[in-house]
């Protein structure tokens, strides 16, 4: 009888990269689940006797999930594959019992790996070996079917996804505390929304803002960090600045945006393989209103991609802000790079094992 | 010496003439090369500076600080980027046009990148010093500019007070402070000068103007600094007297009618004598909007103008 197994992640694309890494001869039967309150209904259902579990969900996350299965003590086996890739991520999600933790993108050979360990599916190594190579043809629909508007929005929400949990585990590591993923929000603006979503995300608090550009091979982009002014003395503080620093203000800003965009920046070159070529970054503004910070008469491109991705510090109530904007015609572009260096990936890895 | 030994290349060439400073350092802050740029600007050939620490080859970087911008290329691999406008510059050399530049040091943008071995692994630092004094200049004059340009938007130009678009922002704004501290009391004071259309009749517009500037001296030496006073319109003018409750602020107003009927304008060699009448309310919670409160204000100056002018009268 297959084993009835399901696949948690509000990223569809993630969903389907999960399922096509699977091996191929595991007998499965897969379901899957958009967010965790859908997860603890397909245990409850028997579909789940192994779940593989994200952690930053709308809904329900991973950690409630997590919660829940052990406060009912529900019957399933769970492994969490997380982009959140801090070490105390890790460790509170294995303190409420998961088997093991998997970081995305999840490289291949973990999963057998993992899924041997626990000894839930167990190959010859001659199998192993030739049920890789076949893997992203054999196994459900890959990725390549993805066409629609919707299913780009949701595989670019995926790639930021494991861009922000590298950024966040730099940046957690370089403060010693645990930052707070959301997840991250994928939105294609007019010229004229751009300033008002900013002015939405922001609340009206008084900001201050860093942006740097970003280009490799024609495709380009910005990054802006958004940092709201009343947890300025306190990042100054968490990151070593006396109060006689002069500017220790716009060095804890500068400080932050250095190390969260470049472990973004990194993290989408891994993905996207592609070596990007950073500008130095401007001060868009100290202390300002939001709306001052674009001018929206100025603007050269119609629509653009907006990225979103809110990162707080729970234990410091402070938050900021990472968007990626990049220009509508990129975004097709950089949505096919994705797709066939994942495809690329996969065949490399596959045929370095065997 | 090894050098960058990239001699007789153009990508040499290029290195050393580019107007950027180009440093390579060791993982234990040993300089291992610099291009012609740092050469000229330090006036140290290579030769004889490297293997050295770069901070005892200058003194002047903080050596913790330095440290700490360099920990995340080695950690995270990332890029760091020094803008002037966090720390001047990282190497103190004198501005690049040492007559007419009005800075006496360059200011730089820093870049630290990472340089990898093939192993992926950080081994080396290199830092590009950028000379951005022109834009740091220009930009400190364009801050300085909207500075006093935001000054002069605030001021009336004949009397030298708060006009009434920046008098009325800073009634709301104390509006809402009075609204939050109810037991801190705070009186509106109105102020019009009596018969004026008489004084311009007679005496001429500049005429009228020197009684205006007269009076706005007045007020000037009367009031306390906290006070807000602005120009309301014509000849009229509005004082906000934070702390103050309507007896105190009684004494106030009458001393300053007292001393314009006392005192007189000169124009032409011909003195002007001139009077006023002054309306006072006491912020109340009742004043809804920061509008009522004005009126209220408004309604005590009619008074005083109706029963007689050239007196005090209050809500």
């Amino acid at each position: 009888m297959s084993l009835p197994i399901t696949i948690c992640d509000d990223s569809k694309f993630a969903q389907r990269m999960l399922a096509s890494s699977l091996p191929s001869e595991w007998d499965v039967d897969i379901s899957y689940a958009d967010n965790g309150e859908q997860a603890i209904e397909n245990i409850k259902q028997g579909q789940a006797d192994v779940l593989f579990l994200d952690l930053n969900m709308p809904v329900m996350d991973g950690y409630q999930v997590m919660q829940q299965i052990r406060d009912n003590d529900l019957p399933t086996m769970v492994i969490v594959i997380s982009g959140d890739v801090q070490p105390e991520a890790r460790k509170r999600i294995l303190a409420l019992g998961a088997l093991d933790f998997i970081a995305k993108p999840i490289k291949s050979g973990i999963l057998n790996e993992i899924l041997e360990k626990f000894g839930v599916f167990c190959a010859s190594d001659e199998v192993l070996e030739h049920a890789e190579q076949k893997t992203p043809q054999t196994r459900v629909t890959g990725v390549e079917a993805f066409t629609s508007q919707a299913d780009k929005f949701d595989a670019l929400q995926e790639l930021a996804n494991v861009a922000m949990g590298r950024a966040g585990e730099s940046f957690g590591k370089i403060l010693n505390q645990f930052i707070e993923l959301p997840v991250p929000k994928v939105n294609l603006l007019h010229a004229n929304e751009l300033q008002m979503a900013l002015v939405e995300s922001t609340k009206n608090a008084k900001v201050s803002a860093v942006s740097k550009g970003f280009v490799a091979q024609g495709l380009s982009g910005e990054a802006i960090i958004l940092f709201n002014d009343a947890n300025a003395d306190s990042l100054s503080e968490l990151l070593g600045y006396s109060e006689h620093d002069m500017h220790r203000n716009v060095e804890a800003l500068m400080d932050l945006s250095n190390i969260i965009i470049g472990a973004c920046l990194n993290a989408l070159s891994d993905a996207l393989q592609l070596a990007f070529s950073h500008n130095t970054p401007i001060i868009l503004g100290m202390h300002c209103d939001v709306k001052n910070l674009v001018e929206s008469q100025s603007v050269k491109w119609k629509q653009v991609l907006m990225i979103e991705i809110e990162y707080s510090i729970a234990n410091h109530s402070m938050d900021f802000e990472l968007l990626f904007l990049i220009p509508e015609h990129h975004a097709d572009a950089i949505f096919e790079r994705m797709i066939s260096s994942k495809l690329h990936n996969n065949d490399l890895s596959g045929a370095a094992h065997g | 010496m090894d050098s960058m030994a990239l001699a007789n290349n153009w990508q040499s060439n290029l290195i050393q003439s580019i107007e950027v400073g180009i440093l390579i350092i060791e993982k234990d802050y040993s300089l291992r090369d610099w291009n012609k740029f740092m050469q000229n600007h330090t006036n140290r050939a290579i030769e004889d500076v490297a293997g050295q620490s770069i901070f005892s080859i200058f003194p002047e970087l903080d050596k913790n600080w330095f440290q700490n911008k360099c920990d995340p290329v080695f950690s995270v691999k990332t890029p760091m980027f020094i803008l002037w406008e966090q720390r001047p510059y990282l190497f103190k050399f004198e501005s690049a046009r040492p007559i007419t530049s009005v800075s006496e040091f360059m200011y730089q943008n820093v870049t630290i990148f990472p340089v990898q071995n093939s192993a992926g692994e950080v081994e080396k630092l290199c830092v590009l010093v950028y000379d951005v004094t022109d834009q740091a200049i220009s930009k400190q004059k364009i801050e300085l500019l909207n500075a006093e340009l935001e000054k002069s938007s605030r001021i009336d130009g004949l009397t030298g007070l708060f006009n009434r678009r920046y008098w009325q922002e800073r009634f709301e704004s104390d509006y809402k402070l009075a609204q939050r501290n109810e037991n801190t009391p705070a009186t509106l004071m109105m102020l019009d000068i009596d018969h004026f259309k008489k004084v311009n009749d007679t005496h001429g517009h500049q005429g009228g103007d020197s009684v205006i500037i007269k009076l706005a001296d007045i007020i000037r030496e009367t009031m306390r600094e906290t006070d807000v006073v602005g120009r309301f319109g014509g000849e009229e003018f509005s004082i906000l007297l934070p702390n103050t409750d309507i007896n105190s602020a009684q004494i106030v107003a009458e001393r300053l009618r007292k001393k314009c009927e006392d005192s007189t304008s000169i124009y032409d060699n011909t003195p002007i004598s001139f009077k006023v009448s002054i309306g006072l309310a006491q912020f109340k919670l009742d004043y809804t909007t920061p509008m009522l409160w004005l009126e209220e204000a408004d309604q005590a100056l009619y008074s005083a103008k109706f029963e007689g002018r050239n007196r005090v009268c209050t809500a």
